[in-house]
């Protein structure tokens, strides 16, 4: 780790050693006089300054070491065996489980399946959450109370959110197909259809994620300063050019990081799908989620090397995306203020 | 000055904040001191050197069946103040994440129940304690006095692991009322695959509302009892898959034509079967002997329903898919003395007795079984009793729950109408057989 203090002092030293030494050996003895005298000349505020520093990023950092990058690279290793009862008598495979992954029709519907929802519930979910947003930004009456309401999905557990949809969905006894047959319409299988599932989780996902979405755009909102609006009323600016010339590059930022986290999140899907569908559902092989396809193979049906491999692959494709979204935040996000 | 009031407000509404606050905390902490001294006074009073309970947790995966327990457990704490009973409650998949994850680390509950379906793992890996030398030393225990199958079930190498809990097999319900309705005689020990068509072909209404049978994609309570009453298998002698078998696919075929020919609604998930009926959606379906409980307390299914045997194949073949459970001990427990007395108690010819009174489970205890007829009038539940002389034990091995789970996936087509029976059959065979492949 070489601080860039410690270059300084190394450069301000070079012409009192001896010119004798080889280049190598005249770069380590530079260090190690730097690092002698450093001590000596380093001031205490310096010290304080580093101290406090590592201290205050100490439990983030211990935190993310332990809960997330130890697993991680444990994950890593674990997809190379097949493992055994009990995390006991693992077998070293190779690539054997990387061979099955490539060519199992399952994972490949698994990562179509991911993506896919991730194309619907994260436009759909931003965009709602952008205009619920601005409508709440104005002085409304009862502000606060749509406010907790859009909230409250987001509070609630997604097991039991799940749950309560599960029943509305229901073919034969949901409310919602009692209101189709109500008005007249067919019936839809929410749950059993292959072609109808994916949206119906979709929606399950929107509907409880757009008051966190909302939440963040609304605090971004709030940045932004009167005068804009004002300048811009003198100028003669309509509500829409106010909103595509002041609101959407000032909410830039925040916008960026609300797609790029449900991105994430949403690659991620576990609950709801694991909640509204069985094994034996014919849609299952339309909805499984590489998360899902994961907890049956580790924990069901105990091939936890296997399971690993499905990570990885997912941890692949959320890295391909991520990339993809910083490269492209050039062209639209604007951090000048 | 108003910036001045402004603080001073602020400061008094601080000061309000921190008050409430340790009004509050005051107020939390009396009602915890209170049980824990009157807990001291209690033992105080029973036994001089009074010690603090041993805590023995109890893994379960029954909701319904752990309302009994709760009961039982109070009884037997009121016996034995030196022991303090946990019931640890979880769902049935959960259950089975839940223990592996515990066995793995270490912290198995002291006393829990155990599935045909993973006893193989748990018994090879030794994370279960072997109980001979409790059992040889025990006077209430004798493994002469439960169903011989289910002792052997849950030994493994000549070594016990586990003591008989209960049994259950799978009885026709039926509703009365529906029968009523259709002036139709109400099934009996009878009845064969034709009656049951015929009359689930009656019953079954043309709008919808209501359905004759329900032929859900569910393996112990569906197709396994039609596969083995019509002499299939889903599981040879020498671990390799029967669904390609001609008698298995025939009986699968028979299953299915109730979905195909509309006189069962399509029904996959399994939290979904029992509201079928309860719901007045389904005639007959289906059902073991554990859901009593929860049948029981359903006022529709208490006023319109009852039960009797499943109906013969045309040949005459009879089976009903029989389970046990069995009562297993954490091989770590720090209290193994105290485990063992709550697993001698349950499994004792005593607690039998209170577990069928309690309308808990078949109890597996010999001559106990009646009082579980006794204890519910509603149904005629004897027939579950009965149905032991030819009941077949549900089908397992070391991967049972991989290749359940990947036949579900490869027979579901033939309910869709995707593919055939036949081709799903042989499809489940195919996986099935790769599952196997790797035991």
């Amino acid at each position: 780790m070489i601080d860039p203090g410690e270059a300084i002092m190394v450069r301000q030293l070079k012409p009192k050693l001896p010119h004798h030494y080889t280049k190598y050996s005249y770069v380590y003895a530079a260090y190690q006089e730097g690092l002698k005298q450093m001590k000596n000349h380093l001031s205490k505020a310096r010290m304080s300054e580093w101290f406090w520093g590592w201290l205050l990023i100490a439990p983030t950092t211990i935190g993310l070491i332990i809960l997330n990058i130890i697993p991680a690279i444990q994950t890593f290793y674990l997809s190379f065996f097949k493992s055994g009862d009990f995390g006991r008598g693992n077998i070293f495979v190779g690539l054997e489980n990387y061979k099955k992954l490539v060519h199992d029709p399952q994972v490949w519907g698994a990562v179509r399946n991911t993506l896919l929802y991730t194309l619907l519930v994260v436009p759909i979910g931003v965009f709602i959450s952008a205009v619920l947003a601005v409508l709440l930004n104005r002085n409304l009456k009862g502000q606060g109370i749509y406010r907790s309401i859009y909230y409250i999905p987001v509070v609630s557990t997604p097991a039991a959110v799940t749950m309560v949809w599960r029943w509305l969905y229901n073919y034969h006894y949901g409310l919602i197909n009692y209101i189709l047959k109500q008005l007249g319409l067919n019936p839809v299988n929410w749950i059993d259809d292959p072609k109808v599932a994916l949206i119906s989780i979709a929606i399950v996902s929107i509907w409880s994620s757009i008051g966190y979405n909302m939440v963040l755009i609304l605090a971004g909102l709030q940045e932004i300063p009167k005068v804009y609006y004002e300048a811009s009323n003198i100028d003669g600016a309509n509500a829409v050019t106010q909103f595509f010339r002041i609101i959407l590059p000032m909410i830039s930022p925040t916008l960026f990081f609300v797609v790029t986290t449900s991105v994430i999140q949403c690659m991620q899907v576990f609950d709801v799908v694991y909640m509204m569908i069985d094994v034996a559902r014919p849609s299952y092989d339309r909805t499984v989620s590489l998360v899902y396809l994961f907890y049956n193979n580790s924990f069901k049906y105990l091939n936890k090397g296997y399971g690993s491999a499905i990570v990885m692959l997912l941890l692949l494709v959320i890295s391909i995306i991520t990339v993809i979204q910083v490269k492209l935040q050039k062209k639209w996000v604007n951090y000048t203020s | 000055m108003k910036r001045r009031i402004f603080s001073v407000m602020l400061a008094v509404v601080f000061v309000l904040i921190m008050l409430t606050g340790c009004g509050n905390t005051a107020a939390d902490k009396s009602p915890s001191a209170q049980p824990a001294n009157n807990q001291g006074n209690a033992s105080g009073d029973k036994t001089t050197n009074a010690a603090e309970p041993v805590t023995i947790t109890y893994g379960l995966w029954d909701s319904n069946q752990a309302v009994g327990f709760e009961k039982m457990a109070e009884e037997f704490m009121q016996a034995n103040p030196d022991i303090k009973i946990e019931i640890q409650l979880n769902g049935w998949s959960d259950y089975w994440t839940a223990l592996d994850a515990a066995a793995t680390a270490g912290t198995l509950p002291d006393t829990f129940w155990m599935h045909s379906n993973n006893f193989y793992r748990y018994a090879s890996n030794d994370m279960m304690m072997t109980l001979d030398n409790y059992i040889a030393s025990s006077d209430k225990i004798d493994l002469g006095n439960y169903p011989e199958g289910l002792v052997t079930l849950y030994n493994f190498n000549g070594k016990q692991y586990c003591i008989p809990k209960d049994f259950d097999t799978i009885g026709l319900w039926y509703n009365k009322t529906m029968f009523d309705e259709a002036g139709l005689a109400y099934p009996d020990e009878t009845w064969t695959w034709d009656d049951l068509y015929e009359a689930a072909k009656k019953l079954t209404k043309p709008d919808g509302s209501q359905y004759g049978f329900l032929a859900a994609l569910h393996n112990q309570e569906g197709f396994y009892n039609f596969i083995y009453q019509n002499g299939g298998t889903v599981i040879t002698p020498d671990k390799k898959s029967g669904y390609d078998d001609p008698k298995t696919i025939e009986a699968m075929e028979y299953y299915v034509k109730f979905v195909k020919e509309g006189l069962s609604p399509q029904i996959f998930g399994d939290s979904e079967r029992a509201p079928a009926m309860e719901n007045g959606l389904c005639a007959m379906g289906f059902f073991g002997s554990w859901n009593l409980s929860g049948f029981a307390a359903s006022d529709y299914m208490s006023k319109n329903f009852d039960v009797t045997v499943l109906p013969a194949s045309p040949s005459g073949g009879r089976a009903s898919i029989y389970n046990g459970l069995g009562y297993a001990i954490a091989p770590n427990t720090k209290n193994a003395d105290a485990a063992w007395r709550w697993v001698e108690y349950l499994a004792s010819k005593e607690g039998q007795l209170r577990q069928a009174e309690l309308g808990i489970a078949i109890s597996a205890y010999k001559g106990t079984a009646d009082a579980w007829v006794e204890s519910n009038k509603t149904f005629n539940i004897k027939c579950f009793i009965d149905m032991l002389d030819y009941a077949v034990i549900r089908p397992y091995s070391n991967t049972t729950a991989a290749w359940e789970d990947k036949t579900y996936e490869a027979l579901r087509g033939a309910f869709t109408g995707e593919k055939t029976v036949e081709q799903a059959c042989r499809d489940a065979a195919a996986v099935m057989n790769e599952v196997l492949a790797q035991e």
